[in-house]
């Protein structure tokens, strides 16, 4: 085995260019292929090309020793609303499925920064919860200090996303005076604010058919107004977006799993989804999963019976379940969530693991690249001075395709040259603003 | 009526028509011309005739008709183009990206894409007056609020009406990325994305549905009237361009990439932010806004910014210099600067790497390029409109003042200039200025130099001279009686206080020294 | 058996707020928990211990004990010993559904509430009391919020089935939440203009000149009262509840809690309290490490927390909330951490923890959520550690409960053995059980 990965780590062709690491001597948790002890990964370029035991250093690697520690797969976020500019809810209709996450991404949200100091590389960034349909989303690798455009994930599925309950029916906050009330604001008008934006878009596709049967009859026609909503929810039924829903409450859970069925388009994931252990089997069988945060509860009514049970009743169901944040915070120690679902419910460290890295990667689609530590896959891991499951450790370095995006020892060192840069740079300014002055008093003076 | 009488009533009317008619035949000469189309003639002239510039040179043959205007010693040049302003339009309140609910009454109401400027905009004298005064002729100007700012007009900056002084209406259509109250849709960035993507499609659907309707209607549902679309058809054709107001690096990145989806020529306004990706700029024309970002006042605030606000603020200002290295094409303009930050923000780009000849070009002919109006402003050539403005030193100095300005050929007079000084207002008392003292002791005679300065009884200033330098303190005037105080350093001793007292007698004073080792006179003389 | 009636009152009641759980029994038996690892806090861990308690009271701990003969023996074989957790901070009891006004009373209206006592609204039948006890935190400061003086904290332990039987100290403390210079966001890359800086500065300025004369005042009331109280023939005034609830703060006889974030403002409050002679105790304390010095300098002990929240400048160091107790650890500054919250006041040791995988010493971290407070908050002398005497609030756990993972098995307050089930453990058990 040794001897098959040393020889499968020589035929990948060398690169001038790509960066090659070997990370030695770690507990390396692969999440799919189980614990290796005193194992090593070899990362060339973007991507992992060795994981075993015993990985001889080619020439021009730079080796990290990692004995003693732990490298886990970069953790996947399914709920965020990190790097947006401007507000990440567009509140003013019920449906503004049009509108792009993409459209608003911020490079500059030191929140991404520190979430990779929590071992958090990627992340589904959502619309709020404003609305029934909020916005398309956006899958972001949190490659901080590169442009935004490097941020997106190349090849992600388009996503979109619901909400449910008393968030979109605009029960906890209300428009200024003089703004009307809108609609919906029962749990049986979000209902119909999705299921008719289907039924529009059905329409708009049949009428779009018309008209390209025209054209093919070479017919004149004036072709129907392309109306962004209308290709947005027509493409959510070509099964080319994703839907991931917040919802909380079990009967609002089935509601939108009929009109899914109704209307045949299939939910990715139901996030939230704080009752979800009440409907368990329903979810896995309409084949769902479930994003969730463990131990939120009671702020709202609809959180009211949430449990941190939750995750493993789910998981019993087999539902593939994930943990995610919703929160700037929670997203740098999702691991404490993971840890949680042992105590909550009995999850094996295995099980526990899985929510925070290979099971959000297969929600997200993109469990080919990410997700786990395999020869193949993206190298996105970090570097943990501990078991991640134990409360007391913390991030070393993490790693974005190969690249060091965060290192504890770099932040350390350069925190003495970033607090010596503002007060040069400060002074500067002073000394500038101090010599106007006396230029000017001189002036009034003369 | 008589026909003498009729004759004597035409005869009234005459000077109120001839007026307008004054001839229009000027030579300004004696002055260095900065043409901005080659290099500055020292000693030349500028003639001037019906508005428009008949000859540029150092050797021109100066007509019979003309006026000779001497502007010796004094500098030249192409009237000014601000080519991103609000000028004459009600500014929004707390508008903005990321505006709350500014208060519905006052709000100006939002413009649309066929929203005209040149119909709508409502310059007052005090507008033009304040530009003139730092050699602004001519102006782009459109609304700042609402998404659409409608489409913006070029303006000469003289008199006459509004149609006469037009030099291009539509210039451009203007785009900002503003938010609408919040529950107005759009209230986010990415809605205000999708809204402007929606118009483009509506617009391009609208073309289509008319031309099909007006080729053959029989059977076909009526397209109903849309003149905000309809006012996008030029920019579909790409015959109008967009400004597109940005002023991030994010935000023109966003800009770029939407223009591109919507295949639009366009133009960035703002672009504060440019000095971090002018490659990127290699084929767009940018319009940088020298409103610069300023320090917040407390202490604590400057300190508790983050470092990267601090590194922009002091990077921003070298945008222009580092887009003329980078032989991007660009143009400096006020944005939402104020008149009065208009010059002092040039000048902050010509101290961080703009050359003042790049800052002319690009308050000159760049503009013009960018709005295509070169073949008529933008440099001092044989054939182009006479805007001119005539300062007494190089316009981007400190202390240069715009003397005269010239608008499509007539002088247009200047407002008188204000007393800048004393912050009270209050007139110069007797003993303000610098004085040079003389301090006679045995030991040998002091020299001292004060500059004074008496406001409600109470002076202060500073000292200079044989013993040290520093502020002065207790000081006070009364009528022709003086006093205050100095810190004096003697040669091998400690600094201790010498008191002066003494009287004025215009440009004179005279009195008394107290110190420590006693008493001695002094007398002096003001010398400014 | 116990479990089927609170199931099926679970199911029965339409009352959200109201827990089914026992809060206590009522019995405080004697019982020996044998053979397990004690963690005293107060001293070295002691290997197959045993401890012992009867009517409430810690009477033996150590090893080759011999058990009471009437003693309930617990088998601790593989098992540990703590103190009750204590949460120096935090809104349990005061708060059911934070979207529900109706459920809602940690803050009164108004600026100055010194009078409003959260002992008399803790709701000892909140859900959220059973949900916090079973992971191991027995007693809660219940922390009125908002205004400038928000009101008198209570110690309150998670067992009693009236307010008063849940009371340990009220108050405990009066919460004063010093005015800061700037609003919600002091980072803004734009600076206010000067408008709004002004209006702000202003704004300030008035409150704590408020806050100064309602100090002059109490003090004054504290100087009639007293007079009076010691000389009936001093003349009679009207009571006034909110100077009177200021008197034994002006006099020095009750502590002051500033809660207080950034530099400048912690600065301003310790000032402050200077000038008014004020004992005072610091919470929050964000920038705590750039003001080391004055918080030393004047003696003042530090509650920190919430940890595992983000640090307010974009410049803040990742882990400056995380390193700020090893911080006051290294330079023997008295601290103790908080929640903060209300719901999940039970990941009050998490915050710990997080603090101890930042440098602080991990025995130092289990002491900021034992010991420490019980000494902060003046009931040492009952609580915060294993010792003979002090009131048998104790956990049982499989291991160390500042790891996620850990479970707590049993909880023991003053004695009494809690039931182990929340509303979370009942409804879990119940769609365990769908067919």
């Amino acid at each position: 085995m040794k001897n098959a990965l040393f020889a499968l780590a020589l035929t990948i062709p060398l690169f001038a260019q790509e960066r090659v690491t070997l990370i030695r001597n770690a507990t390396i948790l692969t999440v799919t292929n189980g614990t290796i002890e005193n194992g090593s990964v070899l990362i060339r370029g973007s991507k992992i090309v060795a994981v075993g035991k015993d990985i001889a250093a080619p020439a021009n690697a730079r080796v990290i020793d990692a004995t003693g520690k732990f490298v886990l797969p970069g953790i996947i976020d399914t709920h965020s609303h990190t790097a947006v500019e401007g507000s990440v809810n567009e509140i003013s209709l019920p449906n503004t499925g049009m509108v792009r996450i993409a459209d608003a991404i911020d490079n500059n949200d030191v929140s991404a920064y520190r979430q990779l100091a929590g071992g958090t590389t990627a992340a589904l960034v959502l619309h709020g919860s404003a609305n029934a349909i909020g916005g398309q989303s956006q899958i972001l690798k949190w490659k901080w200090g590169r442009p935004a455009s490097e941020w997106l994930v190349s090849g992600a599925p388009r996503t979109i996303k619901f909400a449910l309950g008393e968030n979109p029916k605009s029960a906890n906050f209300r428009p200024p005076e003089g703004t009307p009330r809108q609609y919906p604001a029962t749990r049986m008008g979000v209902e119909e604010v999705i299921r008719k934006s289907f039924i529009d878009a059905r329409d708009y596709m049949a009428a779009w058919d018309e008209y390209e049967a025209k054209v093919k009859r070479k017919e004149t026609a004036i072709p129907p107004r392309r109306d962004l909503l209308m290709d947005t929810m027509a493409d959510i039924l070509r099964g080319k977006i994703d839907v991931h829903a917040h919802c909380y409450r079990a009967d609002e859970i089935i509601m939108l799993l009929n009109v899914a069925d109704e209307q045949g388009f299939k939910v990715r994931e139901l996030q939230h989804v704080l009752e979800g252990y009440k409907v368990g089997r329903e979810i896995a069988k309409h084949g769902a999963g479930a994003g969730t945060f463990i131990d939120w509860w009671g702020y709202k009514a609809e959180a009211y019976d949430a449990i941190p049970y939750n995750v493993a009743l789910m998981v019993r169901d087999k539902v593939l379940t994930s943990v995610n944040s919703d929160s700037d915070e929670l997203a740098r120690h999702l691991n404490h969530d993971a840890a949680k679902a042992m105590k909550y419910g009995g999850l094996t460290e295995d099980e526990a693991l899985r929510l925070c890295t290979i099971n959000p990667a297969r929600q997200l689609r993109l469990d080919n690249r990410i997700g786990s530590i395999e020869t193949g896959k993206d190298a996105d891991l970090a570097i943990w001075n501990g078991h991640p499951l134990s409360v007391y450790s913390r991030v070393d370095t993490t790693f974005i395709e190969g690249e060091v995006y965060f290192d504890r020892e770099q932040d350390l060192k350069r925190r003495e040259e970033l607090r010596k840069e503002k007060e040069e740079r400060l002074k500067k300014e002073a000394d500038e603003a101090k010599k106007d002055k006396d230029k000017e008093k001189e002036k009034k003076d003369a | 009526m008589t026909l003498r009488r009729l004759v004597a009533f035409s005869l009234l009317l005459v000077p109120l028509l001839s007026r307008a008619d004054a001839p229009g035949v000027y030579a300004i000469t004696g002055g260095t011309v900065h043409t901005v189309s080659g290099a500055p003639i020292a000693n030349g002239t500028v003639l001037i005739r019906d508005g428009l510039i008949e000859a540029v040179g150092s050797n021109v043959a100066v007509p019979a008709d003309a006026t000779i205007i001497d502007v010796a010693g004094s500098h030249v040049y192409p009237g000014l183009i601000d080519a991103q302003t609000s000028l004459g339009f009600a500014a929004p309140s707390g508008g903005g990206r990321a505006s709350a609910r500014p208060e519905r009454s006052e709000r100006p109401p939002e413009p649309t894409p066929d929203f005209l400027a040149i119909r709508n905009v409502k310059l007052t004298d005090d507008d033009a007056d304040a530009r003139r005064a730092i050699g602004v002729t001519t102006i782009v100007t459109a609304p700042s609020n609402g998404i659409f700012n409608g489409q913006s007009a070029i303006v000469n900056l003289g008199s006459g009406s509004i149609e006469s002084r037009v030099i291009k209406s539509p210039a451009a259509i203007q785009i900002a990325f503003n938010t609408r109250p919040t529950w107005t849709y759009p209230d986010s960035l990415m809605g205000v994305m999708s809204y402007i993507r929606q118009t483009f499609l509506d617009a391009q659907q609208h073309v289509t549905a008319t031309e099909i309707y007006t080729r053959s209607p029989a059977g076909f549902e009526r397209p109903q009237e849309n003149p905000g679309l309809e006012a996008l058809r030029p920019v579909l054709r790409r015959d109008l361009p967009v400004v597109f107001i940005a002023d991030s690096e994010l935000m023109m990145r966003r800009a770029m990439t939407l223009a591109r989806e919507l295949n639009v020529k366009y133009v960035l306004s703002g672009a504060r932010q440019a000095y971090a990706m002018p490659a990127d700029l290699k084929n767009v024309p940018v319009l940088v806004s020298v409103k610069w970002p300023t320090a917040p006042t407390d202490k604590d605030d400057r300190e508790d910014q983050p470092l990267r606000v601090i590194r922009d603020r002091q990077l921003a200002p070298t945008t222009p210099g580092v887009l003329a290295k980078n032989n991007v094409a660009f143009a400096l303009v006020s944005g939402a600067a104020k008149s009065s930050e208009f010059l002092p923000g040039i000048r902050k780009a010509i101290e961080n790497g703009l050359s003042a000849e790049d800052a002319l070009r690009a308050t000159t002919l760049a503009p013009a390029r960018i709005f295509g109006v070169d073949r008529q402003l933008g440099t001092l050539e044989r054939g182009k409109i006479a805007n001119l403005v005539v300062s007494d030193k190089p316009l981007f100095e400190k202390e240069a003042k715009v003397k005269r300005v010239f608008v499509d050929g007539r002088e247009i007079r200047l407002p008188a200039e204000e007393k800048k000084d004393s912050a009270a207002g209050a007139p110069a008392s007797a003993i303000d200025g610098t004085w040079a003292l003389t301090v006679r002791a045995p030991q040998g005679n002091a020299a001292i130099q004060v500059t004074l300065r008496a406001e409600d009884g109470r002076v202060t200033g500073t000292f200079s001279g044989d013993r040290g330098s520093g502020d002065i303190k207790g000081g006070s005037l009364d009528g022709t009686s003086f006093e205050f105080t100095i810190s004096a350093n003697a040669p091998d001793a400690e600094a201790s206080d010498w008191v002066f007292r003494g009287t004025l007698d215009g440009d004179a004073m005279s009195g008394t020294v107290t110190t420590t080792l006693g008493n001695f006179e002094f007398s002096g003389s003001r010398s400014k | 058996m116990r479990k089927t009636l609170a199931l099926a009152l679970l199911l029965a009641s339409s009352a959200f707020a109201q827990s089914t759980i026992l809060n206590g029994t009522g019995r405080k038996a004697t019982v020996a928990i044998r053979n397990a690892t004690i963690v005293p806090v107060s001293g070295p861990t002691i290997a197959n211990g045993t401890i012992v308690f009867a009517n409430g009271v810690i009477t033996a701990v150590g090893t080759n004990l011999t058990a009471p003969s009437n003693a309930t023996v617990i088998d601790g074989t593989g098992l540990f010993v703590y103190p009750g957790m204590i949460d120096s901070g935090s809104n349990v009891g005061l708060v059911e559904m934070d979207s529900v006004a109706g459920t809602v009373d940690t803050t009164e209206l108004g600026d100055f509430n010194p009078n409003a006592q959260a002992a008399v609204a803790f709701n000892p039948h909140s859900e959220v009391v059973p949900v916090t006890r079973v992971s191991g935190v027995t007693h809660v400061l219940s922390v009125p919020e908002g205004g400038i003086i928000s009101g008198q904290s209570a110690l309150m332990q998670l067992a009693g089935w009236t307010p008063p039987e849940s009371v340990v100290k009220a108050p405990a403390a009066m919460h004063i939440r010093f005015p800061r210079l700037r609003s919600t966001s002091p980072f803004a890359t734009q600076p206010p203009d000067e408008e709004a800086e002004k209006e702000q500065k202003k704004a300030y300025t008035k409150s704590i000149d408020q806050l100064r004369d309602l100090l002059r005042d109490a003090q004054a009331y504290a100087k009639a009262a007293g007079a009076r109280a010691k000389d009936t023939k001093v003349r009679r005034f009207d009571r006034d509840l909110v100077l009177e609830a200021l008197v034994p703060v002006v006099e020095g006889r009750e502590p002051v809690v500033m809660h207080a974030n950034l530099a400048r403002d912690i600065k301003a409050a310790l000032e402050f309290a200077d000038e008014f002679k004020l004992k005072v105790i610091l919470a929050g304390a964000q920038d705590v490490a750039r003001v080391v010095d004055e918080v030393k300098r004047r003696n003042i002990p530090v509650i920190l927390g919430p940890i595992l929240s983000l640090p307010q400048r974009e410049d803040d160091p990742y882990d400056l909330l995380f390193t700020n107790a090893k911080t006051l650890h290294d330079a023997g500054i008295a601290f103790a951490i908080q929640s903060g919250d209300a719901h999940n006041a039970r990941n009050l040791p998490y915050h710990a923890a997080s603090c101890a995988a930042f440098g602080l010493p991990k025995d130092v971290a289990l002491k900021s959520v034992t010991l420490y407070p019980a000494q902060i908050w003046g009931v040492a002398d009952r609580l915060g550690s294993l010792e003979i005497g002090k009131s048998a609030s104790l956990i049982v756990t499989d291991g160390d409960p500042l790891e996620i993972r850990t479970n707590v098995k049993r909880v023991f307050i003053a004695g009494e053995e809690m039931p182990m089930d929340s509303r979370h453990t009942l409804l879990y058990e119940k769609f365990s059980k769908r067919p």
